[in-house]
C-alpha cells in the first residue's frame, strides 16, 4: 500500500489547503558505562507517521504507528479536525505558507561504516578500554562514557507533489573523567557533540590518547587555582567552546519563530527583531556567521527540511551586521519573505516540526593566523576549552558561561591551569569584542544533539564551528 | 489507546518466549492532546497515541535492552531477539541486579475520568477565553494546554507485576505587552479541579502589578520567591540529591547524611497520601512507592538511590516521585514587612550548575520582578542573574507561606529568603 499517496489523496478530498506526511523510523543505540559498570545498553526503534494538515491558515497534526488504510485515513481526518479547531483561535488573519514547489529526491548521510553494523561487543570493548585508561590514574574516581548512535529513515510526501527519501546518521561519543582531591571534584570531558559520519570517524579519533589527556587534565584541574574577583580580561575561546556560545547567543536569537514571539511561554523570545535586519551591529566587522544546511557532516544536513524545503546556505550575520534569520514556510511570510530557508525540523515521527537553528558557524579569519600566534599576541588573558556551565536570559541578551578547561595566559604563554572560571557578557557586547579569529586551517566543527526546544519538548540537533577566537574586555572571574 | 488486557497478553508472550535468565518488561501507552498558542492564535495542535514497549534481559550479569512502539507478535519477537543478542554480546556488569519479585503495591489513584473526558472543543473554548482576556488588555498571550493519559505495566521474570493509569492536564500562559511579560502555569490530575477563572485572575494580577521595569543595583538582596520559582530551583537541587555521588565525593552532600545541612525551616518529602498529587505506585524497576522524608527541619534523612546502591548500603531504593515542601502561615504582605527592602520573584529561568561539589548554581529571574520597600511594592525592576549555593539559601529562609499546589506532582510554599546573591542585572 502506498500510504504516502493515500494520505495525500485523503487530505485533498477533505479540502486541506496543504498537507504532508512523514513516515519515519528512528533507531537509537545507547551505551552508558559508569566506571566499569554498564548502566545502559539499549536499542530503541520507533516507527510511525505524522500528518500535518493546513486549513484556513491553521495547523492540525496527528500521528500514529498503525500502518493500515483505515488507520492512515483516520489519522488524516483527526489532523483535519483539529486544524479546523485551531482555526477558531486563529493566528492573526491566519498563517500563510511561503511559496515552495514539489521535489522528488533522496538524501543519505555520506559514510563508509554504518555504526549500526559495528558489533556491540566492539563498541563496549572500546568504551571499557577508555574507561580503564582513565581509571588507571589514582585520583580519577569516576570515569563515564556515553555512546549514542542514531539513524533516521524518512519518507516525506506533500500535496505539492514532493516525494523525498531521507536517510541520516550520527554518532556521538562522550567521555568524562572526574578527579577527587583536596576536598574538590573536577571533571574534564571529551566530546565533539556528535557528527553525521560513519564509524570510520570514531576510529580516526584516537580515543585512547584522548582518554589519557582527559584524565590528566581533570587531575590538573582539581589541583588548579582560580581567579579572584571579576575583572575585564581578554578571552581566547576554542572552537568547541564557541560552538556553544554561538548556539545560545546567535543561533537561538535568530530563529524567526522566537523573533515572532512563538516561544514566548517557554524557550523565550529574541532581542534580534526584524527592524534590526541590515543595520544592527551584532558583531565586529570580522564576524561572519554562516548558516549552512548543506555542510558535510552537519547534523542539520538532510537534503530537505520537514517542510520539504531544500537545504541552503546563507549569511545570518555578514560583516558584523544582522543579515537574515533561520525560518520556515509558516514563519518567513510574517516578515514579508516569499521563500523559506528550510529550518523546520521534527525529531521523531510524532513531533510537529518547529523552527530550528541551522548548521551555523563563525567564518574563520581571512588573514593567516595560527593558534600559537594568537596566544603569543595575547599579553594577559584566559584560554577556555570545551563546554561548561551555560545560562542565558529568555531574550538572549545577557549570559554567563563557564568552560571545561581553563588556562591563564601571561605575556603570550599559557602559564597555568585554572578552574571555576566564569565570564559574563551580553549581546551585542560579546561578538563586537572579537578582534582576531584564526584562519581556515584551524576551523573545526562540533555538534549539538540536545537542543531542547518546543512544547512538547524536542531534542534538536545541528552543527556549529569556528576557529580559535579572541574576545577583548570581557568580565571574567572565579566562581564562589 | 492500549488496554490492560493487551498489555497482559504481550507480557504472557514475553514470559513464554524469553530465553534469558532474567527479564524486565514494560509497556506505556499514552494519549496526548496538545494545543499550543502564541501571539493570541493557535500555532500548533497535536493529537495521537504513543506506545513504548521495553524489554531488558540478563544472561547471568550481561544485560541488553531493546525498546520499540509495537505490541504485535512479530514486533515482540524482534524485541526479544534484539535484547538477547545485545546481552550475549555485552560484557558482565559487576553492578547487575536481579529483577524485582512480587510486591504488594500501595493503593494510589493517579487517574481522573474528568481529565480523560476532556474534549478538544473544550480545550479550545478555554484557550479562547484566555486569549479574549489578553486582548482586553491589548496584550499578546502565548502558552499551551495539554491533556495526557498514560497506562503503564511493568512485569518481571521474578514475579513483579504492576499497573498504573495516570491523567494530567497542564495549562500555562504568558501575557506580554511591550516591556511587561508574566506567566502563570498549573498542572493537575483532575481537570475539574483547575480553577480557570482563578488562574486568569492570577495572571491579570501579576500583569497589572508590573510596569516597564527599571534597573536597580545587583547585590545580596532579600527575596520573596513565589511557588513557581521555589519549585524550579528545587527540581535542580533534586537532580544532584543522590546518595552515591555524595558518598563518592562529587556533591556538597558528602558525609552530611543525618546531619543538619539545610536550614531549620526546610522540610521536603514525597507522599502517597495527598489525593491531589500524583504519586508512584512503583518505581526504579518495581520498587513499591512509599512515604519518604528526604529532609526534615534541615536534616538530611534520605537521598535518592538506585537498587544496586541501596542494596550495598542498606538504603531505600527510592527517588523523589513527588515534591511536598512544608509551608508556614506568613502572607506575602507580612513578608514584605519583615525586611526593609527586597524583590518578589515570579519565576527563575535557565538554572545550571556552576560547581557541583560546592552546590553553586546560576540562573536568572523571569516573568516579572517587583521591588518592595517599607512593606510596599514600589516598582517593577529588570531581571537579575544569580549565582547561589542553594542549600545555603535554605538557611536564610525567614518565613514561609502556605504550601500550595503548583503542579500535579508538587506542593510548595512562597519563601522569604534573606541575602539572595544577585550578581548581574539584565537590560529588560
Amino acid at each position: 500500500m502506498d500510504f504516502l499517496s493515500l494520505a495525500m489523496d485523503t487530505a485533498k478530498s477533505l479540502g486541506a489547503d496543504y498537507a504532508d506526511i512523514r513516515i519515519q523510523k528512528s533507531s537509537t543505540e545507547m551505551i552508558y558505562l559508569r566506571n566499569l559498570s554498564l548502566k545502559n545498553t539499549s536499542l530503541n526503534e520507533i516507527y510511525g507517521y505524522g500528518i500535518r494538515i493546513f486549513k484556513n491558515g491553521a495547523w492540525g497534526f496527528a500521528h500514529n504507528n498503525v500502518f493500515t488504510q483505515d488507520a492512515v485515513n483516520n489519522t488524516v481526518k483527526k489532523a483535519f479536525a483539529i486544524a479546523k479547531e485551531s482555526g477558531r483561535v486563529k493566528y492573526g488573519d491566519g498563517l500563510v505558507l511561503a511559496h515552495e514547489r514539489g521535489y522528488i529526491d533522496s538524501y543519505k548521510t555520506p559514510y563508509c561504516l554504518d555504526p549500526f553494523d559495528v558489533p556491540l561487543s566492539e563498541k563496549v570493548e572500546l568504551m571499557m578500554e577508555v574507561n580503564k585508561t582513565m581509571l588507571n590514574y589514582a585520583e580519577i574516581k569516576l570515569a563515564m562514557f556515553m555512546l549514542e548512535c542514531r539513524k533516521d529513515e524518512k519518507l516525506f510526501a506533500s500535496t505539492l507533489g514532493s516525494r523525498l527519501d531521507i536517510h541520516t546518521v550520527y554518532i556521538e561519543p562522550t567521555f568524562t573523567a572526574t578527579a577527587v582531591a583536596e576536598g574538590d571534584s573536577q571533571s574534564r570531558t571529551f566530546s565533539h557533540g556528535g557528527q553525521a559520519k560513519g564509524w570510520e570517524w570514531v576510529k580516526s579519533l584516537n580515543l585512547m590518547d584522548k582518554a589519557e589527556q582527559v584524565a590528566e587534565e581533570a587531575i590538573m584541574k582539581v589541583h588548579a587555582g582560580s581567579l579572584g574577583a571579576e575583572e575585564r580580561r581578554t578571552l581566547l575561546l576554542n572552537p568547541n567552546h564557541i560552538a556553544l556560545t554561538m548556539h545560545e547567543s546567535v543561533g537561538h536569537p535568530t530563529e524567526l519563530d522566537r523573533v515572532l514571539g512563538w516561544e514566548a511561554d517557554f524557550a523565550g523570545i529574541s532581542f534580534a527583531t526584524p527592524e534590526k535586519l541590515g543595520n544592527y551591529q551584532y558583531g565586529s566587522k570580522i564576524v561572519n556567521f554562516v548558516a549552512n544546511n548543506t555542510l558535510e557532516g552537519g547534523l542539520a544536513t538532510a537534503g530537505y527540511d520537514d517542510d520539504g524545503v531544500p537545504n541552503q546556505k546563507w549569511y545570518i550575520i555578514k560583516d558584523g551586521i544582522l543579515n537574515e534569520y533561520g525560518n520556515t514556510r509558516a514563519t518567513a511570510p510574517l516578515i514579508g519573505l516569499d521563500m523559506s530557508r528550510g529550518c523546520n525540523r521534527a525529531t521523531n515521527y510524532f513531533d510537529f516540526p518547529i523552527n530550528r537553528i541551522p548548521n551555523l558557524y563563525l567564518e574563520p579569519g581571512k588573514d593567516p593566523l595560527t593558534p600559537q600566534e594568537l596566544i603569543a599576541d595575547t599579553k594577559d588573558g584566559v584560554y577556555i576549552e570545551g563546554r561548561g556551565s551555560f545560562s542565558i536570559d529568555q531574550h538572549r541578551v545577557n549570559f554567563q558561561f563557564g568552560g571545561d578547561m581553563f588556562w591563564e595566559i601571561k605575556n603570550g604563554k599559557k602559564t597555568r591551569p585554572l578552574k571555576k572560571i566564569l565570564y559574563k557578557s551580553n549581546n551585542p557586547e560579546f561578538w563586537n569584542s572579537v578582534d582576531a579569529i584564526c584562519d581556515k586551517r584551524f576551523f573545526q566543527t562540533f555538534g549539538v544533539t540536545n537542543c531542547g526546544k518546543g512544547q512538547p519538548g524536542q531534542r534538536g540537533r545541528m552543527t556549529h564551528g569556528g576557529a580559535l577566537t579572541r574576545f577583548r574586555n570581557i568580565r571574567v572571574g572565579g566562581s564562589q | 489507546m492500549i488496554t490492560k488486557q493487551e498489555m497482559q497478553k504481550a507480557a504472557e508472550f514475553i514470559r513464554k518466549n524469553v530465553k534469558a535468565d532474567d527479564f524486565s518488561f514494560s509497556v506505556t501507552g499514552s494519549e496526548d492532546l496538545l494545543t499550543r498558542f502564541a501571539q493570541n492564535g493557535i500555532t500548533q495542535h497535536i493529537t495521537g497515541d504513543k506506545l513504548n514497549v521495553s524489554l531488558g534481559v540478563d544472561f547471568d550479569t550481561k544485560n541488553g535492552q531493546a525498546s520499540g512502539n509495537n505490541l504485535d507478535e512479530a514486533s515482540l519477537k524482534y524485541l526479544i531477539k534484539t535484547a538477547e543478542s545485545m546481552a550475549k554480546l555485552n560484557q558482565p556488569d559487576p553492578e547487575n541486579m536481579p529483577s524485582e519479585g512480587a510486591h504488594k503495591l500501595p493503593d494510589v489513584n493517579n487517574y481522573s475520568q474528568n481529565t480523560a473526558d476532556l474534549s478538544v472543543e473544550k480545550i479550545v473554548d478555554d484557550i479562547k477565553i484566555c486569549v479574549e482576556n489578553a486582548k482586553k488588555k491589548n496584550a499578546k498571550l502565548s502558552g499551551i494546554s495539554e491533556k495526557c493519559l498514560d497506562h503503564t505495566m511493568l512485569t518481571t521474570k521474578n514475579g513483579f507485576e504492576g499497573f498504573d493509569n495516570s491523567a494530567t492536564f497542564s495549562h500555562s500562559m504568558t501575557m506580554k505587552k511591550e516591556g511587561v511579560e508574566t506567566k502563570v502555569s498549573r498542572s493537575v490530575k483532575d481537570h475539574a479541579k483547575l480553577d480557570f477563572p482563578a488562574l486568569i485572575n492570577q495572571l491579570n494580577t501579576q500583569f497589572d502589578s508590573l510596569s516597564n521595569p527599571v534597573q536597580i543595583e545587583k547585590g545580596r538582596i532579600p527575596v520573596i520567591l513565589r511557588p513557581a520559582a521555589v519549585l524550579n530551583w528545587l527540581q535542580y537541587l533534586i537532580w544532584t540529591y543522590d546518595r552515591r555521588t555524595a558518598d563518592e565525593g562529587h556533591t556538597p552532600f558528602t558525609d552530611q547524611i543525618g546531619k543538619k545541612f539545610f536550614g531549620d525551616k526546610f522540610t521536603f518529602r514525597s507522599s502517597l497520601d495527598d489525593p491531589e498529587l500524583n504519586a508512584a505506585k512503583f518505581l526504579n524497576g518495581g520498587v513499591p512507592g512509599e512515604n519518604i522524608d528526604w529532609i526534615v527541619n534541615g536534616v538530611i534523612k534520605n537521598m535518592s538511590a538506585t537498587r544496586y546502591y541501596a542494596k550495598q548500603k542498606n538504603l531505600k531504593a527510592l527517588r523523589p516521585y513527588n515534591v511536598i515542601v512544608e509551608g508556614g502561615d506568613t502572607s506575602e504582605a507580612e513578608m514584605m514587612k519583615m525586611v526593609k527592602r527586597g524583590v518578589i520573584i515570579n519565576n527563575f529561568w535557565y538554572i545550571r550548575p556552576i560547581d557541583r561539589k560546592i552546590g553553586e548554581w546560576t540562573g536568572l529571574t523571569r516573568d516579572g520582578v517587583l521591588y518592595f520597600e517599607d512593606g510596599k511594592i514600589q516598582k517593577s525592576v529588570t531581571n537579575f542573574r544569580w549565582n547561589e549555593i542553594l542549600h545555603d539559601a535554605t538557611k536564610r529562609i525567614l518565613a514561609m507561606g502556605p504550601s500550595v499546589q503548583q503542579e500535579y506532582y508538587a506542593k510548595v510554599p512562597t519563601l522569604l529568603i534573606n541575602d539572595f546573591n544577585f550578581v548581574d542585572v539584565t537590560t529588560f
